[in-house]
């Protein structure tokens, strides 16, 4: 867990998972179906493409909404999350899911301005 | 008398110009010929007379040797009313000779017209409103009403009158048609937008642009001839005619040009009331409209337009025939001439509703039409506070303002509540009298009380600069999240909770509407700033406008 709060790690969508094979990265995306075990769920993103989000620990409670999962990119193309948070939608603002991934088109068409490094420090 | 192998038919005559044909023996008894062109004319008894205006002999007499088929005398009730629009080319086997009419014919077609009755087409063939001109008279048209205006009536010293006017369309284009007098009278209850009617014998005249949009070089008279019968039929008929305007192009037309626009319903404000200067009080609504273009413009309906519409769900909404004036830039109105359709059933609504839908809805779109004021527009002239400087806002003659998104930095606490006359819409600061009254020079009365209302000087900045604002009542206590009169008691007994509403509202970002204007004190200029309006950023928006700024320069 350590390790991967180190890293950068770049936001994506769906149709950027396979880019970022065994690399670290932040995933947005609204919570479809939870599996039975609990250890394993599926996320819509902004274009409307589904991710499958496996967990080291089973969901002790419900999940629904959107999510920011933070994880690793599975050879399969799941994330293999290390955490997770909820975004609350319920203080009167919802969360555009399709205006996230037009930023997300964003900073990846414009990786000069964006750039996804450690800041040095000093 | 024609036959066709079935029925006989004694009721066809020549017109003048094919005379020649009977007189040199091209059109005998028992030969074949093929009808290509004719007028049917109704008679008032039900009789139906076809006057031939072009006849091709196929086949002559004596090739053809003797009568074709057993044919029966055809009795003409039989007809139904459709049938002359069906093929004009039908193949008669002349009978018996065909009477030379020379003046006959002329007299004839001179009677006819006269006995035209009520029946739909009876008279003459439907023509095309394209194909209307000056110097023909017999002609019907197959239009509907796309706009019918009220009765005027006017009085001057050549006398008085009354008018109505009305645009119709069909498939070839429009024409507009006024009805004086008499006309009126006749007309006016008849005639019902949308609904398709015949119209024949008006006269036509060239078209004074000045007072229409409509796209015909003529327009129509109703005279005492001219006859207007409802159609029944009229799936055909367009139901209107525009030429549409791109709202991105109203920039390059002239002042009071009347145009046709189409575009999606942003964002409409309450219905308002207003004096005129003849003490009549008419509804106003401004409502804002978008297109494919990217840009918005402010519309203005009146009267019970303004009052009715109903602009949820972001209709599409045409307006054919309004008028572009430069109030704000560029901006719309609605007269009594125009014609508004909300969510139409024609094409360009249809590409307008896709487009947004797809893409349209997330675009900020830049409006032409700069609202004074801050009435609540927050959908143009974004600018940094750098640019405000830069661009030198305020400069010229008249105000300018703008909306920026920034963060105070700086709030000025002392001298931010002044006392002033407690009357309703007073705000002139009072004299203490320092004997329990205070006084207000404006109002010329003394009062025992004051309220107390703030002029907050704040320094607020964005990431590229900052800037000296002031803000007023409203403004003033939106930023600090109290009100006057309480901030001014507290002013006055606790002083530590006083600071820290200042404190608290210190480093929040908000979207203002600021005023800027050059003002010159003693021989010295300066830019004085004055917030409108403020309000809480949404996000949602702005990253909207963000995004849309950055693929703009990004496609540079």
């Amino acid at each position: 867990m350590a390790g991967i709060l180190d890293v950068p790690k770049p936001r994506i969508n769906c149709s950027m998972l396979s880019r970022f094979i065994n690399r670290a990265v932040c995933f947005v995306g609204r919570v479809e179906k939870v599996h039975p075990s609990g250890k394993m769920f599926t996320v819509v993103d902004g274009e409307s493409k589904t991710a499958t989000v496996e967990l080291n620990e089973p969901l002790e409670e419900e999940l629904s909404g959107v999510v920011e999962v933070i994880g690793m990119v599975s050879n399969k193309g799941d994330i293999m999350a290390s955490t997770y948070n909820t975004l609350r939608e319920d203080r009167g603002v919802p969360f555009d899911l399709e205006l996230y991934n037009e930023a997300l088109k964003v900073i990846h068409d414009f990786p000069q301005h964006y750039p996804f490094q450690v800041a040095a420090s000093g | 008398m024609m036959s066709d192998g079935r029925h006989t038919l004694s009721s066809f005559m020549l017109s003048t110009q094919l005379n020649y044909m009977a007189e040199e023996n091209i059109l005998v008894p028992n030969c074949v010929c093929l009808l290509k062109r004719q007028v049917t004319n109704m008679l008032k008894d039900g009789r139906r007379v076809v006057i031939i205006l072009e006849i091709q002999v196929l086949k002559p007499a004596e090739e053809v040797g003797g009568k074709i088929g057993d044919p029966t005398p055809y009795s003409d009730g039989k007809y139904s009313p459709t049938f002359q629009y069906v093929s004009s080319q039908i193949i008669f086997f002349l009978l018996v000779p065909l009477t030379v009419n020379r003046n006959l014919n002329r007299d004839f077609m001179k009677k006819v017209p006269s006995a035209l009755p009520d029946t739909p087409g009876g008279g003459s063939k439907v023509v095309p409103i394209a194909s209307l001109n000056p110097y023909q008279s017999k002609w019907t048209i197959r239009a509907r009403v796309t706009n019918k205006s009220s009765i005027r009536t006017w009085s001057n010293a050549r006398g008085e009158g009354k008018l109505f006017s009305m645009e119709m369309v069909d498939e070839s284009g429009e024409i507009r048609v006024t009805g004086f007098n008499q006309e009126v009278d006749k007309f006016f209850s008849l005639i019902e937008v949308g609904k398709v009617y015949y119209v024949s014998r008006g006269s036509l005249k060239i078209a004074n642009k000045q007072y229409t949009s409509v796209k015909n070089d003529y327009e129509m008279t109703l005279n005492g001839e001219s006859t207007v019968i409802p159609c029944e039929d009229s799936c055909d008929v367009p139901m209107v005619q525009c030429d549409f305007v791109s709202i991105g192009d109203l920039e390059n037309r002239e002042k009071d040009a009347i145009v046709d626009v189409i575009g999606v319903c942003r964002s409409v404000d309450e219905v308002t009331k207003l004096t005129t200067k003849s003490n009549r009080e008419v509804s106003k609504r401004t409502l804002s409209l978008m297109d494919m273009s990217g840009k918005l413009v402010n519309v203005t309906l009146w009267g019970e337009e303004a009052e009715k519409f109903d602009g949820s769900g972001q209709p599409i909404v045409a307006i054919k025939g309004a008028k572009l004036s430069d109030y704000g830039g560029r901006s719309l109105s609605a007269s009594f001439s125009s014609t508004m359709m909300i969510n139409p059933d024609i094409p360009e609504a249809y590409k307008l509703r896709g487009w947004f839908d797809k893409e349209g809805h997330a675009l900020e779109g830049q409006s032409l039409t700069e609202v004074r004021g801050g009435s609540g527009n927050y959908m143009e002239n974004w600018k940094t506070l750098a640019d405000v400087k830069s661009e030198h806002l305020g400069h010229g003659d008249k105000a300018d303002y703008y909306s920026c998104i920034a963060t105070i930095v700086f709030l000025r606490k002392e001298n931010c509540l002044y006392q002033a006359c407690p009357s309703q819409d007073c705000n002139k600061k009072v004299i203490d009298q320092q004997n329990g009254m205070f006084r207000c020079e404006k109002c010329d009365k003394e009062f025992p009380n004051f309220k107390y209302r703030l002029i907050l000087s704040a320094n607020i900045a964005d990431y590229g600069d900052n800037q000296w604002v002031t803000c007023f009542q409203e403004s003033a206590e939106a930023i600090l999240g109290q009100n006057a009169a309480y901030l001014g008691q507290l002013k006055d007994s606790n002083e530590s909770a006083f600071d820290e509403i200042f404190q608290h509202a210190n480093f929040n970002t908000f979207v203002f509407r600021n005023r800027v204007k050059l003002e010159t004190y003693n021989d010295e200029s300066r830019i004085k700033a004055t917030v409108m309006d403020v309000k809480p950023v949404d996000h949602r928006e702005y990253s909207k406008r963000l995004i849309m700024n950055i693929r703009k320069l990004g496609a540079k």
